[in-house]
């Protein structure tokens, strides 16, 4: 499914998963700080671009995914006197630079995880503001089609 | 000066629990003497002065300054479950730089409030204008040095042998450092 509100992009629905009065399977994401940046956040996180089979698009489609999220980002940021975070995401877009496939980098998917931690880091920091805990990836794995380990736990 | 409008704010723990956050009062002194007294032998050996005595406590709360120390506590109701502390120098050569030492209770432990706390240090740092945030940190805490490094900070340093705790025995020192010296043009994406 994929959640009107907050645009996650659920592969599987889980049988845990808690139904509405209509029936209809109630998004993970709904009534949590930033639910879309956690659920855009997640939806990278979980993406194929991490996985071992991966292609080149796959790659290239992550590296864009992450321009837009990064943006999103921003564009909450710009209201907030938060410089700690604002902080975080200048490091993401350093990263996300370095990280361009079309480049010679060797690194260049090392670079891509790091922008993404960065933006990790930033939502924490905003929904720290808000009073809230961070935000944990792995309570929403079992939505995602998430059976192997992100790469970034073998290093 | 560092504006402290924010508080008391409420923050709430990955398991739900609920704390206050807000900066040391003089009145304070009983409850934080009481949470240092919580505090593990093996832990409260690292401090810098003796918090097992009421007296030292008392005269912390006396002589509040927060332009040179800035204690944050983190309250659950009426209990003292963590406190962080922002040391600056207020001139001279490390004015800049500012020192973080935060200490979490032991039923709080692994659950946030650690990395809650730093958030809130760093916060604060940067509202202070500072230019690194420093941490030193016993090589046996792992898991605050883990919080640190992916807070941000970097292991500057590590000095072998250079602490010694109330039994003599010696311990290796972690330096961590947060450079804070990205411009507002760095950030804009």
């Amino acid at each position: 499914m994929t959640c009107s509100a907050c645009g996650a992009d659920l592969v599987y629905d889980s049988h845990e998963a808690v139904k509405g009065p209509d029936g209809m399977t109630i998004c993970p994401y709904r009534g949590r700080g930033y639910s879309e940046l956690r659920a855009a956040h997640d939806r990278i996180y979980f993406g194929k671009w991490r996985k071992m089979d991966s292609t080149t698009a796959d790659i290239r489609r992550a590296y864009n995914q992450i321009g837009r999220h990064l943006n999103s980002i921003g564009r909450v940021l710009e209201t907030k006197d938060l410089p700690a975070a604002k902080r975080d995401l200048g490091k993401a877009v350093e990263a996300y630079h370095a990280g361009d496939p079309a480049g010679e980098s060797p690194n260049a998917l090392r670079f891509l995880d790091h922008a993404l931690s960065y933006a990790h880091m930033a939502i924490d920091d905003l929904l720290h503001e808000e009073g809230l805990p961070p935000h944990d990836p792995m309570e929403f794995s079992k939505w995602y089609d998430a059976v192997e380990v992100p790469f970034k736990e073998e290093w | 000066m560092i504006t402290l409008h924010r508080y008391p704010r409420e923050i709430m723990l990955r398991d739900g629990a609920r704390l206050t956050l807000r900066p040391m009062a003089r009145e304070d002194a009983g409850r934080l003497w009481d949470f240092f007294r919580r505090i593990p032998p093996e832990d409260r050996m690292f401090f810098r002065e003796d918090v097992g005595r009421k007296e030292i406590v008392e005269r912390w709360a006396e002589l509040l300054d927060f332009d040179s120390v800035l204690p944050i506590l983190a309250l659950e109701e009426d209990l003292v479950v963590g406190d962080a502390t922002l040391h600056r120098n207020k001139t001279g050569w490390k004015q800049r730089v500012g020192t973080i030492r935060i200490q979490i209770a032991p039923e709080f432990r692994n659950r946030g409030l650690g990395t809650a706390m730093l958030r809130e240090m760093r916060h604060l740092g940067e509202k202070a204008a500072l230019r690194h945030l420093l941490a030193e940190v016993i090589e046996e805490q792992q898991p605050a040095i883990r919080a640190f490094e992916k807070m941000g900070f970097e292991r500057a340093c590590v000095h072998r042998n250079f602490v010694n705790d109330q039994k003599g025995r010696l311990h290796n020192l972690v330096v961590l450092l947060y450079p804070m010296s990205y411009s507002e043009t760095e950030m804009v994406f």
